[in-house]
C-alpha cells in the first residue's frame, strides 16, 4: 500500500463530469504533478484530496486510513491556492501561524515555528507586513510557509506559479523543489505548464477529460507518450498522416520508413521537431534512420533555436535546429532524417 | 459535515420571522378580502365575495384605477426621459467624480420622502420658487396652481422614482458596448445617427425594465399623492389607506390592496416580457 | 473630454439640478425668517431651529424614531446576518427558492405590508406600540440585511475560507476568524442603512402609529398636512445631514450603488 492512494475518484456536476475516474498511488516523500489542460479535472482532484470537494464515488486513503469523507479541517493537508488566498486582515506572521493557532499550540512555540518557516521561504523580517504590502512572489512564499508550517501530511499546490512573471517563476520552481526535497514532504502539484511538471516532479500524471492518460517519470512521459493526447500535450510534435505498405511498414509521403505501422486504422506518425535533422540530399541513409526529402520553405530564428519549416511531397513539417548553424536559403532541396525509434504511431482520432 | 448541517439552522430565526410577521399577515390580508362589512360598519367574518362585488360595481373604483394608471404613466414617462441622460452619462463618463455623481443621483432615495415633498412644496407652492420667479419676470400676474393637484403629484412622483430608475438603467446598460458606437462612428454615422441607430436600440430592454419598476413604484406610492395632492388627488393607494385607517373598513381595504397587487403583478410581467422581447 | 460628450453632459447637468433642487431648497428654507413657506425667503434666521428645540411632539417623535431604529438595526442584524451566512455556506437544495422567500418582502410595496400588519396587529394590541413598530420596520430591514449580507459574503476573495479550513479551522472558527472579519465593512454599511431605512420608514409607520406612539416621519406628515411653515425644513436639515453621514460611511465602505442596487 502506498502512502497516498486515490482510487476510482469521480465528481459530476449538474451537466458535466469534472473527474471521471482517477486512481493514483503516491509514495511518501514523492512529488507528483497532475498535468493537463484547463478543464481536465486536475484542480477538482486536488480539492477532493483537501476535502474541499466531496467525491461522488471512489476513496482516498492516507497512510492506510480512509479519509474520503473527512472534513477539510481534519485532514492536515497543506494547500497552496492559485490565488494564494492569504488572509488580508492578518499580518504575515498571523497568516503563517493561523494553522498552528487552530491547533491550540502555545504562543511562544507558534512564534518560533513561524520565524523558522519564514526563514525557510526567505522572508525573515516581514512578519509584521500585511499581504497587500507584499509582491506577488512574496505572497506566494507566505502561502507556501503557511501550508508548510502545519507539517502537512501532503502538500498540495494548485497552479501555484501561474500568477508570477516568467523570471520569478523559474526561481520559485527551483526553490519549491529544493524545499520539497529537503523536507521530504509528499507533494502534489497541479499545473498546465509542462516545464513546471517536468522540472519539479518525480512523476507526472497527465490528465485528459477527467481521467489519467498516463503516469510516469518525466522522461517516460516525454519520450514514450502512451497516448496521442499525451504526445500532443507534452512537448511539440509533428503529427504526420501516414499509410501502411504490404510489409506492415509505415509509409510517409510515398516513402516507406523502417517503422512498424499499427495493424489497422488510419494513423499519424509523431516525431519531435528536435529529433529531426536536416542533411544534404546526397547523404546516404544510415541503418535505423527514417528519411524524407523535400525543400526548405522558411527558416525562423526563435532565439535559442531555429525553426525550419519543411515541405515534402505530401505535406509540411517543422524541424528545430540549433541556432548558430548557417541558415538554409528558402527553396533548398534537402533531406530530413531521424531515428526510426523516435517515431511514434498513434491512431487518428475520429472527430 | 455536521458543521455545515448545523450552519443551515441559522436560517431558522429569520425564516420564522418572515413567516410570522410577513407571510402570515399577508395571508390574513387575503382572508380579510372575503369578510363583509355590516350596516353599522362593523366587520363580519365570512367567506363571501360580497365585498369584492361591492368594490368592483362601484364606479369610483374604476375612476381610482384610471387615476392611478394615468398618474403612474405620466410620472414614469417624465422620470424615464430625465433618468436616461443621467444614467447614460454615468455609464459613459470617465470623470474622476463619477463615483460622487452616481451617489448624488441615487442619494434622494435614501432621504426621507417627507423631506423631498416638503422641498417641492417650497418650489411649486403659491409663494414658492417657480411662482415668485414667474411673477417677478412678469410672466404671470396671479400664482398658478402647481401643488395640491395632479401636476404637483406627477412632478413629485417622477422625482421620487428617478433614483430607482437610474439604478435600473445603469444595471441594464451592461450590454451597451462602447466599441459598437465607435464602430458606427467609423462607418460614417453622425453622433445623433449613432445614438438613434445603435445606442437607443441597445438600451431598449433596460428602458423597459426601468419603466416597469417606475410604474410599480408610482402605483404603490402613498406619501407623495397624499401630501402633494393636498386631499384633492385620489388614487388606489390613498383610497386603501383611507379605507383602512379613517373608515376602518378592512374588507374593502383588503380587496383594493389585492386588486392593486394584481395590477402591479400584471405590469411587472408585461415589462419583463417587453424587456425580453426587445433583447436581440 | 470625459467620455460622455458635451450634449449628454449638459442634459445630465440639467437633470442633476432638478434632483438636487428640492433638497437644496429645503436647506435654504430652514434658515428662513418668514412665518410661512415663501421662497426665496425675505430674510434669514435661526428661529425655526430654535422653535424645533422647543417642539415637544416632534422631539419626542425624533427620540422614539431613534430608539426604534436602534432596536430594529440590532434585531435585523441578529436575524439577517446568520441567515445570510447559512444561505451562503449551507448546501441547500432549494437555495434559490429560499432566497426568494426571504427577499419577497422587498418586492411588495410597503403600502400592502403596512395594511397587512395593521390587520394582524390590531387584534394583538400591537398597533401604536414600540414592539409593533419595531416588528413592522423589520419586515423591510430583515430582507434588506439578508440581501446585502449574502452579497457581502459571496464577494469574499476566492478560496479564502477554504484556505482557513485546510489549515485546520472548524467551520464556525472559519466564520469567526475569516468570514466575519472580512465582511465587517459590509456589516457596518448594512447596519447604517438598516438604521436609515427604519428611521425614514413612513408608510408602515403611518398604518401602525397611533396618537400615543408616532415616529418622526409620521409626526412630520401630520405637521405638513396641518400647517405650512419652515419648522419642518429645519428638522429636514437634521435628517439630510444624518443621511449624508450614512451615505459617506456606506460609500467609503462598500459603495452606495452596490449597497442599494441589486
Amino acid at each position: 500500500m502506498s502512502y497516498l492512494e486515490l482510487s476510482g475518484l469521480q465528481k459530476r456536476y449538474r451537466d458535466s463530469v469534472a473527474v471521471d475516474d482517477v486512481s493514483l498511488s503516491v509514495e511518501q516523500g514523492e512529488a507528483v504533478a497532475l498535468l493537463g489542460p484547463s478543464g481536465c479535472g486536475k484542480t477538482t482532484t486536488l480539492r477532493m484530496l483537501a476535502g474541499l470537494v466531496d467525491p461522488d464515488r471512489g476513496a482516498i486513503l492516507l497512510d492506510d486510513t480512509e479519509i474520503t469523507r473527512l472534513p477539510a479541517h481534519r485532514r492536515n493537508m497543506g494547500y497552496v491556492f492559485q490565488s494564494y488566498a492569504l488572509f488580508p486582515h492578518l499580518t504575515v506572521a498571523r497568516n503563517v501561524g493561523f494553522g498552528l493557532e487552530e491547533r491550540g499550540i502555545a504562543k511562544a512555540e507558534i512564534a518560533r515555528q513561524v520565524t523558522e518557516a519564514l526563514a525557510l521561504v526567505r522572508l525573515a523580517g516581514l512578519d509584521g507586513r500585511r499581504p497587500r504590502e507584499l509582491s506577488g512572489g512574496q505572497q506566494q512564499r507566505v502561502a507556501l510557509a503557511r501550508a508548510l508550517v502545519i507539517r502537512p501530511a501532503v502538500l498540495l499546490l494548485d497552479e501555484s506559479l501561474s500568477n508570477l512573471d516568467a523570471k520569478l517563476r523559474d526561481t520559485m520552481r527551483h526553490e519549491i523543489r529544493s524545499i520539497q526535497r529537503s523536507l521530504g514532504i509528499t507533494t502534489l502539484f497541479v499545473t498546465h505548464d509542462q516545464v513546471e511538471a517536468l522540472t519539479m516532479c518525480d512523476r507526472i500524471a497527465v490528465m485528459d477529460r477527467g481521467r489519467i492518460a498516463q503516469i510516469g517519470s518525466p522522461e517516460d512521459i516525454y519520450e514514450r507518450p502512451a497516448t496521442r493526447f499525451v504526445a500532443e500535450f507534452v512537448g511539440r510534435a509533428n503529427a504526420l498522416p501516414a499509410t501502411r505498405d504490404a510489409e506492415g511498414r509505415a509509409v510517409l509521403w510515398g516513402q516507406a520508413l523502417p517503422v512498424k505501422a499499427p495493424a489497422r486504422g488510419a494513423f499519424d506518425l509523431f516525431v519531435r521537431p528536435q529529433r529531426m535533422r536536416i542533411v544534404p540530399v546526397s547523404e546516404p541513409v544510415a541503418d535505423g534512420m527514417a528519411r524524407v526529402t523535400g525543400r526548405v520553405l522558411r527558416s525562423v530564428f526563435v532565439g535559442d533555436h531555429v525553426e525550419v519549416l519543411f515541405e515534402g511531397a505530401g505535406g509540411q513539417l517543422t524541424i528545430e535546429t540549433q541556432s548558430g548553424t548557417a541558415a538554409l536559403p528558402e527553396g533548398t532541396e534537402v533531406a530530413v532524417i531521424w531515428q526510426a525509434r523516435d517515431t511514434l504511431p498513434f491512431a487518428r482520432e475520429t472527430p | 459535515m455536521t458543521g455545515t448541517a448545523r450552519l443551515k439552522l441559522l436560517v431558522l430565526p429569520a425564516a420564522l420571522f418572515v413567516l410570522a410577521v410577513y407571510a402570515w399577515p399577508t395571508l390574513g390580508l387575503f382572508r380579510n378580502a372575503f369578510n363583509e362589512t355590516g350596516p353599522t360598519g362593523a366587520m363580519i367574518e365570512a367567506w363571501s365575495l360580497k365585498t369584492s362585488q361591492e368594490v368592483f360595481s362601484d364606479g369610483f373604483t374604476f375612476e381610482l384605477t384610471l387615476n392611478s394608471l394615468w398618474l403612474s404613466l405620466s410620472a414614469t414617462l417624465i422620470a424615464l426621459m430625465l433618468s436616461y441622460p443621467v444614467a447614460l452619462f454615468l455609464f459613459r463618463t470617465t470623470s474622476r467624480f463619477r463615483g460622487l455623481l452616481a451617489v448624488i443621483a441615487i442619494m434622494p432615495m435614501l432621504i426621507s420622502g417627507v423631506v423631498r415633498v416638503f422641498g417641492w412644496l417650497a418650489i411649486l407652492g403659491d409663494r414658492g420658487l417657480v411662482n415668485t420667479l414667474a411673477q417677478s419676470l412678469g410672466l404671470i400676474s396671479t400664482p398658478i396652481k402647481l401643488v395640491f393637484n395632479w401636476t404637483g403629484v406627477t412632478i413629485g412622483l417622477a422625482e421620487s422614482i428617478m433614483p430607482y430608475m437610474i439604478l435600473a438603467l445603469l444595471a441594464g446598460f451592461g450590454q451597451l458596448d462602447r466599441t459598437l458606437e465607435e464602430a458606427s462612428r467609423s462607418l460614417g454615422a453622425s453622433p445623433a445617427r449613432t445614438f438613434w441607430r445603435v445606442t437607443l436600440p441597445l438600451s431598449l430592454p433596460a428602458l423597459a425594465l426601468a419603466a416597469g419598476l417606475g410604474f410599480v413604484l408610482s402605483m404603490s406610492a402613498y406619501i407623495t399623492p397624499k401630501l402633494l395632492g393636498g386631499g384633492r388627488v385620489f388614487v388606489l393607494a390613498t383610497e386603501i389607506f383611507e379605507q383602512a385607517t379613517t373608515n376602518t373598513n378592512w374588507p374593502v381595504a383588503s380587496v383594493l390592496a389585492i386588486y392593486t397587487l394584481l395590477l402591479l403583478l400584471l405590469l411587472l410581467v408585461a415589462s419583463n416580457i417587453a424587456a425580453k422581447g426587445l433583447q436581440r | 473630454m470625459n467620455g460622455a460628450g458635451r450634449v449628454l453632459s449638459s442634459l445630465a447637468a440639467i437633470v442633476y439640478v432638478l434632483i438636487l433642487a428640492p433638497i437644496a431648497i429645503v436647506v435654504a428654507l430652514a434658515f428662513s425668517a418668514d412665518s410661512f413657506i415663501l421662497f426665496p425667503p425675505s430674510g434669514y434666521s435661526l428661529r425655526w431651529f430654535n422653535q424645533l428645540a422647543h417642539n415637544e411632539p416632534l422631539l419626542n417623535a425624533l427620540w422614539l424614531s431613534v430608539q426604534i431604529a436602534c432596536v430594529v438595526t440590532l434585531l435585523s442584524l441578529a436575524l439577517g446576518v446568520p441567515a445570510a451566512l447559512a444561505l451562503n455556506k449551507g448546501q441547500f437544495r432549494w437555495r434559490g427558492a429560499l432566497t426568494n422567500f426571504f427577499l419577497a418582502p422587498l418586492l411588495l410595496p410597503t403600502l400592502i405590508t403596512g395594511l397587512a400588519l395593521l390587520l394582524f396587529f390590531t387584534p394583538l394590541r400591537l398597533t401604536a406600540t414600540l414592539p409593533g413598530l419595531v416588528l413592522g420596520h423589520m419586515t423591510v430591514t430583515v430582507p434588506f440585511v439578508i440581501r446585502m449580507m449574502t452579497t457581502a459574503f459571496s464577494t469574499l476573495p476566492d478560496d479564502i475560507e477554504a484556505a482557513a479550513a485546510t489549515l485546520g479551522a472548524k467551520p464556525w472558527r472559519v466564520v469567526w476568524r475569516v468570514t466575519l472579519p472580512l465582511a465587517t465593512p459590509g456589516l457596518i454599511a448594512c447596519a447604517c442603512l438598516s438604521f436609515l431605512l427604519s428611521f425614514d420608514e413612513t408608510v408602515i409607520s403611518l398604518f401602525l402609529s397611533g396618537p400615543r406612539a408616532a415616529t418622526l416621519p409620521v409626526e412630520m406628515v401630520r405637521y405638513v398636512e396641518g400647517r405650512t411653515d419652515p419648522l419642518v425644513a429645519a428638522l429636514s436639515v437634521l435628517l439630510i445631514v444624518a443621511t449624508l453621514i450614512v451615505v459617506v460611511i456606506v460609500e467609503r465602505l462598500v459603495g452606495v450603488a452596490r449597497a442599494v442596487g441589486k
